[in-house]
């Protein structure tokens, strides 16, 4: 109804500050604090009736010639042992490549393969019974590195030979570019695998009814995960339904499907009964995929200015045993080969190889990370060969409107030098810390540009599905298949709806990631979800509003030109529309709702936003609308320093040669390494371990003084000296599975070689 | 057949001794029959359901299972339930009574310390001893206090000021 009471909606809300873009508390941040937040582990207690127990290959490479589960069966409290003869589908994953065995058959390809599953009615009981699972493997040579799969002989881990894939970029003529240059710098670089190490553990439940399936299990794309599960156990999509928990961290390592699979299988062995699986931590470790290992042949040309002619580069990529997301991530890498560098004559080859480790695939950056490491690289080592300071040789290559990427793309409007500029500034404007470090610490900063493309790319399909609706109290709710595992969405979901909508933050739910209630939004991974997502929630929003107005025009009996609609005053339980030269004309949103299903208006709106981009070229010739919004800013970090270290973007590619104790969360890690008060490592006050998680490649070098790095470049990183505590570093490093057993998948970052560095002046 | 099992979680019991175990738990009296290799996480978590506190690294790394006992913040997936015996537990649901935040908890919201929030009510439990203890505190104890709590999505500087700000208003 219509309310001409004394509270003047403009007086607050009309004018308040549009939600998107302010600073609001998480919505789901209370719950997160106090504990109540209900993850993917904390249903065991509340609904567990069955647990299961995944068990996993022995060995990295071998044929499985039998197993047997009898004795695992015979324990008391097991109700069922499964292996691949009981999946009812392909029992194929992959989220490219469906090439992945949910259970194996006759060949084990890593250590993480699964080979069985047992449920049992405790925990207990399920593990005790995994270990009684007999199965006879006859052990093949494992390829633990590049060079092995691609030696002649070397066994073949897929029928299709153990080159996975390939991919070139061709963009003028770079060997002839090559030979022309003044100055030419050749490296070989080598990153190493890395684990995402999210906190919250692979955990979740699971229950079919005899017709539906549901399982509640993190992931990073609900609906494809349904895909792979239906595919794999042979069920219609329609009966699955996949609910994300609350969910602690992906960083990609939750894009490959993990539990759900064999959740699936012992749901639909033990109907009305509902199932649960957790991950130990080294089971995860074990059976997750990981960064790529990439190793990188770099050589770049330039003429004696410091202007850049050409980058010839070849990556060889370790793939490990399946596919995973592995092309894409290759794509990617090639395409962003020269980042943002401006760069008129490139020929890229990436070549993709399988191994005995760990399958390969998404984790933050998706390959164009590491490569990265190369192009900053060779940068530096071009400006030593020029003897010119490496921010002037960035800013003269760095990309201008018009140029053209790696792949020929050209952008308009990059902000990056802007963004270099911004970041030296703010540089410059601090002064070097100069508090005293232990004798074994140096401070010192690094650099690097790089350019990231939002979204998959490549011309692969790529949408966002959004449903906006109004309820009678005239509460929004925005229904999106994406996922949030912290970073944020439902608040930007939110926000975004709530500035179209004219509502405060607690007017707009967000129901996120549940097939059964939710339209497909693409996977939670290239950042693409405030992008794709978000515009799809704009839409959705916008269409509604438009509904509103049209009702509110009739009942104010304004135009609906003329109507806005605001969010009311604090104690105002919902929002209103009113006249936009009159804010006394008015009528609260609920009213409205009454009103519009009156009138027979829907109330809701979907929308989808779809933007297409083209495939990347087959062999050779430019390629345009490769990636969205392709070009991304500097990085500036700290290094060796003494905070901050915990931030995977900011720790050095190379910091294990000094600071190999990496890293304690906030604080030295060389402290901790050295046996500072630990009081805190349960009661009997043992603890010190080495800290195992990797440090997430991104600064190449290691710049010992503030002078853009010239200090180091006489001194040389190489020769930088190292405590002796550090020279056994990187084996404090390894993963607690031993080296035979995982086939070499844990690198030792010793292999770095950077020698080979040619300067023809 | 050990070598089937890469989590060395092998030389399991089957049916464990148990230990009649009496403590308190957030302030209530607890009795029960516990086995023996029962750690306090998975007590507190899968028997009585109080699964605000996390196990991520299980042993004793990653600070998300923090609980305090008599007040001092310990790594609960690496203490055994028996060791608690005739001991004050608090855990994350204690601090907040009636939906009523504490101090730490809201400062955390406040200053957008909150991600993913798996390490949330460990880095709380941690802290709030920390702050507890030490009406005077410089940056560097502040950031030392809660140095065995890793946050992966690595909001440091949020979470440092939550401290401070937590600090500030406690001791003020």
């Amino acid at each position: 109804m219509t309310t001409a009471a004394g509270s003047n909606p403009s007086e607050d809300a009309p004018r308040a500050a549009p939600l998107a873009g302010q600073s609001c508390r998480r919505i789901d941040g209370a719950e997160k604090v106090s504990g109540r937040a209900l993850y993917g582990a904390d249903f065991f207690p509340r609904e567990a009736e069955l647990f299961a127990k995944v068990l996993r290959s022995a060995h990295a490479h071998a044929k499985v010639l039998s197993i047997d589960t009898s004795k695992a069966r015979a324990i008391e409290g097991v109700v069922g042992v499964y292996t691949h003869k009981d999946v009812g589908g392909t029992n194929r994953h992959g989220l490219i490549r469906r090439d992945h065995p949910a259970l194996v058959e006759d060949r084990v390809r890593y250590c993480g393969d699964a080979v069985a599953i047992v449920v049992a009615e405790s925990e207990r009981v399920a593990e005790f019974a995994r270990d009684l699972v007999e199965v006879g493997y006859q052990e093949l040579p494992v390829l633990g590195t590049i060079d092995d799969a691609l030696a002649p002989g070397a066994p073949q881990i897929h029928p299709e030979g153990n080159v996975m894939g390939d991919k070139r970029i061709r963009k003028g003529d770079a060997e002839a570019a090559l030979e022309t240059s003044d100055v030419v710098v050749r490296d070989t670089f080598e990153t190493q695998t890395t684990d995402h190490a999210f906190l919250d553990l692979e955990a979740g439940i699971a229950r079919f009814d005899g017709e539906q399936l549901t399982i509640r299990a993190a992931g990073q794309w609900v609906h494809e995960e349904r895909r792979l599960v239906a595919l794999a156990v042979g069920l219609e999509p329609e009966r699955i339904r996949i609910i994300q928990p609350c969910t602690g961290g992906a960083f990609g390592g939750r894009e490959d499907i993990s539990i759900q699979i064999y959740l699936a299988v012992a749901a639909l062995h033990h109907p009305h009964q509902t199932v649960a699986l957790r991950y130990s931590r080294a089971e995860s470790m074990i059976a997750r995929h990981k960064r790529h290992a990439l190793r990188i042949h770099y050589t770049l040309g330039a003429k004696r200015d410091g202007t850049l002619t050409a980058a010839k580069v070849v990556v060889y990529s370790d793939e490990g045993a399946y596919a995973s997301t592995g092309i894409a991530v290759m794509r990617k890498a090639a395409s962003h080969a020269t980042g943002p560098l401006r760069v008129p004559n490139v020929s890229v080859d990436v070549y993709g190889v399988h191994t005995n480790n760990n399958p390969t695939g998404a984790m933050r950056g998706f390959g164009a990370s590491q490569i990265a490491i190369a192009y900053n690289g060779m940068m530096q080592r071009l400006a030593r060969a020029l003897n010119m300071n490496p921010l002037d040789l960035y800013m003269k290559n760095l990309i201008d409107s018009g140029d053209s990427v790696t792949t020929g793309q050209r952008i308009s409007d990059p902000t990056i030098k802007e963004c270099l500029q911004a970041a030296m500034d703010q540089f410059h404007s601090k002064p070097f810390p100069s508090d005293a470090l232990p004798p074994h610490l140096r401070r010192g900063w690094g650099i690097s540009v790089m350019c990231f493309g939002l979204g998959y790319g490549d011309g692969f399909p790529d949408c966002s599905r959004v449903r906006v609706a109004i309820d009678e109290k005239g509460v929004f709710t925005v229904y999106t298949g994406a996922v949030d595992f912290g970073q944020g969405l439902p608040n930007a979901m939110a926000q975004i709806a709530g500035t179209e909508l004219g509502a405060k933050l607690d007017q707009v739910h967000v129901v996120a990631a549940d097939t059964g209630r939710t339209d497909e939004s693409g996977s939670s991974s290239a950042t693409r979800q405030t992008y794709f997502t978000g515009n799809a929630v704009r839409m959705a929003a916008s269409e509604l509003r438009e509904q509103l107005l049209d009702i509110a025009g009739v009942h104010l009996r304004v135009h609906p030109h003329e109507i806005s609609l605001g969010p009311g005053k604090s104690t105002d339980p919902t929002g209103f529309a009113y006249e936009t030269a009159n804010p006394d004309n008015r009528a609260s949103l609920a009213d409205l709702v009454v009103e519009g299903r009156k009138r027979g208006y829907p109330l809701e709106a979907r929308a989808l936003f779809k933007p297409r981009t083209v495939p990347g070229q087959a062999a050779t010739g430019p390629s345009q609308g490769v990636y969205h919004l392709p070009v991304r800013g500097p990085r500036i970090a700290g290094i060796g320093g003494r905070r901050n270290r915990r931030d995977p973007r900011r720790t050095a590619h190379r910091l294990p040669r000094r600071g190999q104790s990496h890293q304690s969360p906030i604080g030295r890690g060389a402290d901790r390494r050295r046996g500072g008060p630990r009081h805190r490592h349960g009661f009997d006050g043992r603890g010190g371990h080495a800290r195992r998680c990797v440090a997430e490649p991104w600064l190449h070098r290691l710049h010992r003084t503030h002078d853009h790095g010239r200090a180091a470049d006489r001194s040389g990183y190489r020769r930088a000296r190292r405590p002796r505590w550090a020279v056994r570093g990187p084996r404090r490093w390894r993963a607690p599975v031993d080296r035979r057993r995982t086939g070499g998948a844990v690198r030792d970052l010793r292999r770095y070689r950077g020698g080979s560095q040619q300067a023809a002046l | 057949m050990s070598h089937n099992t890469p989590d060395g979680l092998t030389g399991l019991a089957l049916t464990p001794d148990t230990f009649h175990l009496r403590c308190a738990i957030n302030g209530e009296s607890i009795e029960r029959d516990v086995a023996v290799d029962r750690s306090l996480l998975s007590f507190l978590r899968d028997d009585l359901g109080l699964t605000g506190t996390k196990g991520s690294c299980l042993e004793g790394e990653c600070g998300s299972c923090t609980v305090l006992i008599d007040g001092v913040p310990v790594n609960s997936c690496i203490t055994l339930a028996a060791q608690v015996n005739g001991r004050q537990v608090v855990t994350i649901e204690g601090l907040s009574r009636d939906d009523k935040l504490a101090i730490l908890q809201e400062k955390f919201l406040e200053a957008g310390a909150v991600q993913c929030g798996y390490c949330t009510p460990g880095l709380i439990l941690a802290a709030t001893a920390l702050l507890q203890e030490n009406p005077e505190i410089t940056e560097e104890q502040l950031i030392k206090g809660v140095e065995a709590n890793i946050c992966r999505c690595t909001g440091y500087s949020s979470i440092v000021e939550a401290l401070r700000n937590a600090h500030r208003e406690m001791h003020s």
